[in-house]
């Protein structure tokens, strides 16, 4: 189904040179470490934690409502140290969602509510259901989906779990997702 | 529209399963739509998912489809991380080999000597970050290499199976054997000439008794002996204690807990013990009809790419749900938008129809399975291999059902058929310069290769409030083809294909 528009008001979202739409009722901390590269959407109530390590994403990422975005850290002997983040292109970070991920590849779909714990690797194509819990260090590769019951199914080839043209379909998903997501038309007067 | 959603549009796949269209691939020999439940799955290549090394298949197989270096927490299924800690070890006492049995979890014994320089170790043990359950849990030694050097849990009957298995290789070994024996017996030799053994009724093997050689076989393998297993009449009683100790359920396994670990099937926590993690599978999908790959991913397992991928999405126009008029109400005719567009680099002529169309005579599944039948006896020539051929040949017997017509609404066709452009990506990017030509009235906008078409219906009088309305209905279209079945005919072809398509459009809303 097609996705409906999405209007967001000129006072609600500031839009950058490179097409970033980011909402003003965000907290980005250390926003110097936050590199957006170009067609993201950053919804309001979203949390990106630039102080702790740097946040870097890809194109056509969706930062939803109410999501937090918290580089992982590690705890050595000493202490602990923070690790950056890096996010792919295509990506789709669902409502409510906590990522603490090491590394989130391209096309990667993050459900509603779900929790990636710190230092886990999502390698491209992989689909996190909705209110799924990732324990600490978790890898999830390519083509598999990570239920909410805390399962692994799928695989490159199976049809059943993730749809074979992962890529493409989340591409087609950021984009128009973009493309549907506009700016209230001013009234005409 | 949330991406995990099953999409309203559904199409019948040639076997007669409704799927959305990213869940069905087209084989473009057939030419036919195809599902996950009528294509053959073959395993492409073993990969560990969690540290995602590529393992051929004679090693999978050696390693009973198991990672070598990752392990399972026997307690909630979860990876298992190997933690660091480092400990004090006398190196003078101590062989670094013997840290497999010497209890590095707690501190070495007092009695070391005190004249051996202490020096620092680093020890491994792997813990779940999970459910937090460790190796030491349950008493297992740390280990001096975070992977790969945990020993197996060798288990009570291990011998016992082993020489069952040993037994059982060698009657397979011995069965086949005899089968062949026979095969060569029955069928005489072929041989265009009468060979001079032939006539005088000598055979090489007895050519060679008479010389006096041993007999060219391999000697025959006889099955090992075994000790049968023996049923017992007598069981021994119920300790007393298991009527009187209360049970404690926090030290008793769960039934998951016990299948995951097969072999002794603990009934204690105590005696769970890490689990080599299982394989994973790549999986390439093959036209049972034609034998063509469908897709075939790329070999590594880090890689999304696929060396063949016929998706239907590339094949067959996508029709896109976009809205509907008005609110659905029994009986009341309404409007729905749908968005088409072809994926292929030729332009389509597309129909909408209420019935199938009579199918083109060109593809005779008749005539299609002759030539590959005549294809296989030319390739087979031993008995042993038409067997095989014949087992596949029922392999590739085409399973349809009839499509289960669900639709509950009439649509009003289209006046007229109409074209939806080619592809075109360098189109994407500039501005709309498309010279505006007449369009029948049904097609609301045309954007290069994408049409947003208007299709009048009515929902059936008889739906109540809050009843799905389903739309069904077949779409022709043509297709360009650049593969051909036969070698002489180069040039593309176009075929008329249809899909049968079903639409959910929603629930009645309001009653009349
Ligand atoms: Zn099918
Ligand atoms: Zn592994
Ligand atoms: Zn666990
Ligand atoms: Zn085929």
């Amino acid at each position: 189904m097609e996705i409906p528009d999405t209007y967001y008001s000129k006072d609600e979202y500031v839009e950058t040179a490179s097409g970033n739409k980011v909402s003003r009722h965000t907290v980005l901390c250390g926003s110097q470490n936050i590199v957006l590269n170009g067609k993201v959407i950053v919804q309001s109530g979203a949390i990106i934690r630039g102080d702790l390590a740097n946040v870097r994403t890809g194109r056509y990422c969706v930062i939803s409502k109410n999501s937090v975005i918290r580089p992982p850290y590690k705890q050595f002997s000493k202490g602990i140290a923070f690790f950056p983040m890096h996010i792919g292109d295509h990506v789709y970070i669902g409502e409510g969602a906590v990522v603490s991920a090491a590394v989130i590849g391209s096309f990667v779909y993050i459900g509603k509510n779900a929790i990636i714990g710190r230092r886990c690797t999502l390698k491209d194509c992989c689909v996190i259901e909705d209110g799924a819990v990732l324990p600490p260090e978790t890898t999830v590769s390519s083509y598999m989906r990570y239920t909410a019951k805390g399962t692994i199914e799928g695989g490159q080839g199976n049809p059943c779990f993730v749809p074979a043209a992962m890529q493409d379909e989340m591409v087609n998903y950021t984009k128009s997702f973009y493309e549907h997501f506009i700016r209230t038309p001013a009234p005409a007067s | 529209m949330s991406f995990m959603q099953p999409s309203p549009v559904k199409y019948a796949c040639s076997c007669g399963i409704v799927n959305p269209i990213n869940k069905l691939f087209f084989c473009r020999h057939c030419p036919k739509l195809r599902c996950g439940y009528c294509v053959s799955h073959e395993v492409e290549s073993h990969f560990c998912s969690n540290c995602l090394e590529n393992i051929p298949s004679s090693e999978a197989r050696h390693k009973k489809n198991c990672c070598a270096n990752c392990f399972d927490c026997p307690c909630c299924h979860h990876t298992l991380s190997a933690r660091a800690t480092t400990v004090p070890v006398v190196r003078k006492t101590e062989e670094p080999k013997d840290g497999e049995s010497a209890g590095a979890a707690t501190p070495p014994p007092a009695s070391s000597k005190p004249s051996a320089v202490p020096t620092t170790k680093k020890m491994y043990y792997l813990s779940c970050l999970s459910c937090r359950w460790t190796t030491r849990d349950v008493g297992i030694p740390d280990q001096g290499v975070a992977t790969g050097t945990w020993p197996d849990n060798e288990c009570l009957y291990q011998a016992r199976f082993n020489t069952l298995m040993e037994y059982y290789q060698s009657v397979v070994l011995q069965e086949k054997q005899e089968k062949q024996e026979f095969q060569r017996r029955k069928a005489p030799k072929a041989h265009k000439f009468p060979s001079l053994t032939d006539r005088t009724g000598l055979t090489v093997s007895l050519i060679r008794r008479q010389i006096g050689w041993s007999e060219k076989n391999v000697p025959k393998t006889k099955p090992l002996n075994i000790t049968p297993a023996e049923a017992i009449s007598e069981l021994e009683d119920l300790p007393q204690d298991i009527f009187t100790q209360p049970i404690n359920l926090r030290n008793i396994t769960t039934v998951a807990q016990r299948h995951s670990q097969p072999a002794d099937q603990p009934t204690a926590v105590g005696n769970l013990y890490p689990q080599r993690r299982s394989l994973w599978i790549k999986r390439s999908l093959r036209c049972r009809q034609c034998e063509h790959n469908l897709i075939k991913p790329e070999y590594h397992p880090t890689s999304i790419k696929y060396r063949i991928q016929l998706f239907a999405s590339y094949h067959v126009p996508e029709v896109v749900m976009v809205r509907l008029e008005h609110p659905l109400e029994a009986g009341q005719s309404n409007a729905i938008l749908l968005k088409l567009s072809n994926p292929t680099m030729y332009d389509m002529t597309i129909s909408i129809l209420d019935e199938k169309p009579t199918e083109e005579p060109q593809i005779n599944p008749d005539e299609f399975q002759a030539t590959c039948k005549i294809k296989e006896e030319a390739v087979t020539s031993s008995p042993l291999m038409k067997v095989a051929a014949l087992a596949r040949q029922t392999l590739t017997k085409e399973v349809t059902r009839e499509v289960r017509d669900v639709a509950n609404a009439k649509i009003k066709l289209l006046e007229s058929e109409f074209v939806l452009n080619q592809r075109d990506d360098s189109k994407e990017f500039d501005e709309e310069v498309q010279a505006q030509t007449e369009e029948p009235n049904f097609i609301v906008w045309r954007k290069g290769n994408k049409v947003l078409l208007r299709l009048q219906f009515t929902p059936a009088a008889e739906l109540e409030v809050n009843d799905v309305v389903t739309l069904g209905f077949f779409m022709q279209y043509t297709y360009v083809n650049t593969v051909s079945n036969t070698a002489e005919k180069k040039e593309p072809t176009t075929h008329t294909l249809s899909s049968r398509l079903f639409i959910d459009a929603g629930r009645i809303e309001k009653g009349n």
